[in-house]
């Protein structure tokens, strides 16, 4: 990296800070003091065990949970904004330039694929009815769907619904867009595919991208840096090379795939045997 | 506070009603900014009232034989089957076009209008549209809830049809009053602002209250399968318990 960048890029504030986050749902302890920067620009991967809040941070940066209304404090600021201080327009004016995929895809059933992928643009532009069918087949033939224009989300498999989901997250040419596990249940072709997706909105059009994923290998394709998190607190971060060689508990388990850990594989429960009833 | 309200079902049932007020305000206020979407409104009523069509007429058409049959019963006691056409149109139009319609009502089209929007939510789809910067309340709350309010009183006009003409085939047809005295009597009896009017008020006050049901507990459905079951089955029970009480309350104060 020359020198010039550099400096930008320590000039440049962080696309997302998260600072000091407390977050707790239905009583549950989910953030813990948890603080991360996203630099513009960068393509951030954040990686931790099933249940340590992943998707709940997502919904931080996307303000549907933020401090004042919820049982959160810290603070959350997109591009230098912060979250919790936006009014309701505000808020929505913001999220338009946010791409958000569904872990679950979450198409509007009402409509066909085209429509899906067409709604964000009908609902905020009046653009003339041939740009939006442009746009829109665009967008699914990037990521190959151009011919299931016309199929309903419950003719989809979930794969090609997430696909559908992730052409309907880019329609806008967002600044951010946050991926929530966007290649669970993708055959090899379409992760390559989606991958590749994401490395050129990326580098193409500079768009930031917050990954959540649990696949090592494909992180370490596109990701610049990776965000661990567990027990709600950011147990280590750095370069996707440099984590996996490092060699602390958090990473021996996470990377190396060992059962035993500092992560308990077991939610919290009462001794095995006692419940069984083996226990004198 | 959390523990004594999920005890105290009084204090529960007055939560829940206030959020649902909270609710009807956040839908007013919406309800500029959905006009927006008039496609989807009209889609709405269109919906709405065509899914109701056939139950709210087949009911309609039987609800006026019946009445006919037990009308001409009582008056033949007192030997005045002559106002058989009188006394079907009024019970009509003051009560039961209004809450039979409302109850059938609930029952086709409110409990669709829960499930679907309980299901949008199971389904993410709500979330999807706040994240997209489109205000659920805007775009699927208030066009379903304006579409009942319009719905209810045409859906009440064909049920009152249906049932004159029900009436008439039983008296008229089989019983066998005279065809002039019963038109003849109905038409210089009934009186369009006492009667058919305060009909009209009653079934959108009963569009109102129904559809708001609907569309509350639909989107305040808990996101499960069983959640949505429950909601849906509350939206039939409250529907039916406060058109009664409404029908009480509208008909003391109309007449
Ligand atoms: N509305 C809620 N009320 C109570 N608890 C919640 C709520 N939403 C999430 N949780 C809890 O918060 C924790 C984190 O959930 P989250 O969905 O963020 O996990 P995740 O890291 O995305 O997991 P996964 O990798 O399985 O998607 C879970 O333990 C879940 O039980
Ligand atoms: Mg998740």
């Amino acid at each position: 990296m020359s020198a010039v960048t550099a400096s930008i890029d320590s000039i440049a504030e962080p696309l997302v800070q998260v600072r000091d986050l407390h977050t707790r749902l239905g009583g549950k302890v989910i953030f813990d003091g948890l603080s991360l920067d996203v630099p513009r620009g960068s393509v951030t991967a954040i990686m931790g065990p099933s249940g340590t809040g992943k998707t709940t941070l997502l919904r931080h940066i996307t303000g549907q949970l933020r401090a004042g209304f919820d049982d959160v404090s810290g603070s959350v600021r997109v591009a230098g904004e912060d979250i919790a201080r936006l009014s309701r327009a505000a808020l929505f004016a913001l999220r338009e330039k946010i791409g958000f995929l569904f872990q679950n895809s979450a198409l509007l059933t009402d409509f066909n694929v085209f429509e899906n992928v067409a709604f964000p643009l009908r609902q905020h532009t009046e653009l003339p009815e041939v740009l939006i069918r442009d746009i829109v087949l665009t967008k699914l033939q990037a990521v190959g769907l151009r011919g299931a224009a016309n199929l309903s989300p419950s003719e989809l498999s979930g794969g090609m619904a997430r696909r559908v989901a992730l052409a309907r997250a880019i329609v806008f040419d967002p600044m951010l867009i946050l991926y929530d596990e966007p290649f669970v249940g993708l055959d090899p072709i379409a992760l390559n595919q989606v991958l590749r997706l994401i490395g050129t909105l990326n580098k193409t059009l500079g768009i930031t991208s917050i990954l959540v994923a649990h696949e090592l290998a494909a992180v370490r394709r596109v990701a610049d840096r990776v965000y661990l998190i567990a027990n709600g607190k950011l147990v280590a971060q750095g370069a996707p090379d440099e984590l996996a060689r490092e060699d602390s508990p958090w990473t021996r388990q996470f990377f190396g795939g060992e059962a035993d850990g500092p992560v308990p594989f077991h939610y919290p429960a009462p001794d095995y045997a006692t419940e069984l009833g083996f226990a004198r | 506070m959390n523990t004594l309200v999920r005890r105290n079902w009084l204090l529960n049932g007055i939560a829940q009603l206030g959020e649902c007020g909270l609710f009807f305000l956040d839908i007013l206020v919406a309800l500029p900014k959905s006009l927006r979407h008039f496609r989807e409104i009209c889609r709405q009523v269109w919906f709405v009232g065509a899914m109701s069509l056939t139950i709210v007429m087949t009911c309609g058409m039987f609800v006026g034989m019946v009445l006919a049959l037990q009308l001409y019963y009582t008056l033949s006691i007192f030997g005045g089957t002559a106002a058989l056409g009188t006394v079907v149109a009024l019970s009509l139009f003051r009560e039961l076009g209004p809450v039979v319609t409302a109850l059938l009502f609930a029952g086709r089209a409110g409990t669709a209008v829960t499930a679907e929007i309980g299901l949008m939510r199971a389904t993410d789809q709500i979330d999807a549209m706040e994240m997209m910067a489109v205000d659920p309340i805007a775009y699927v709350v208030a066009p379903r809830y304006l579409a009942g309010v319009i719905a209810m009183p045409l859906l009440m006009c064909l049920f009152n049809a249906l049932g004159i003409l029900g009436g008439h085939l039983v008296g008229v047809t089989w019983l066998g009053v005279d065809n002039g005295t019963f038109w003849g009597n109905m038409t210089s009896t009934v009186d369009l602002w006492k009667d058919i009017i305060d009909g009209v008020w009653k079934s959108l006050a009963f569009g109102a209250v129904v559809t708001l049901i609907a569309v509350f507990q639909g989107y305040n459905a808990p996101p499960t399968s069983e959640g949505v079951a429950y909601s849906t089955t509350r939206t039939v029970v409250f529907s039916a318990i406060v058109i009664l009480a409404v029908d009480f309350v509208m008909t003391a104060f109309l007449t």
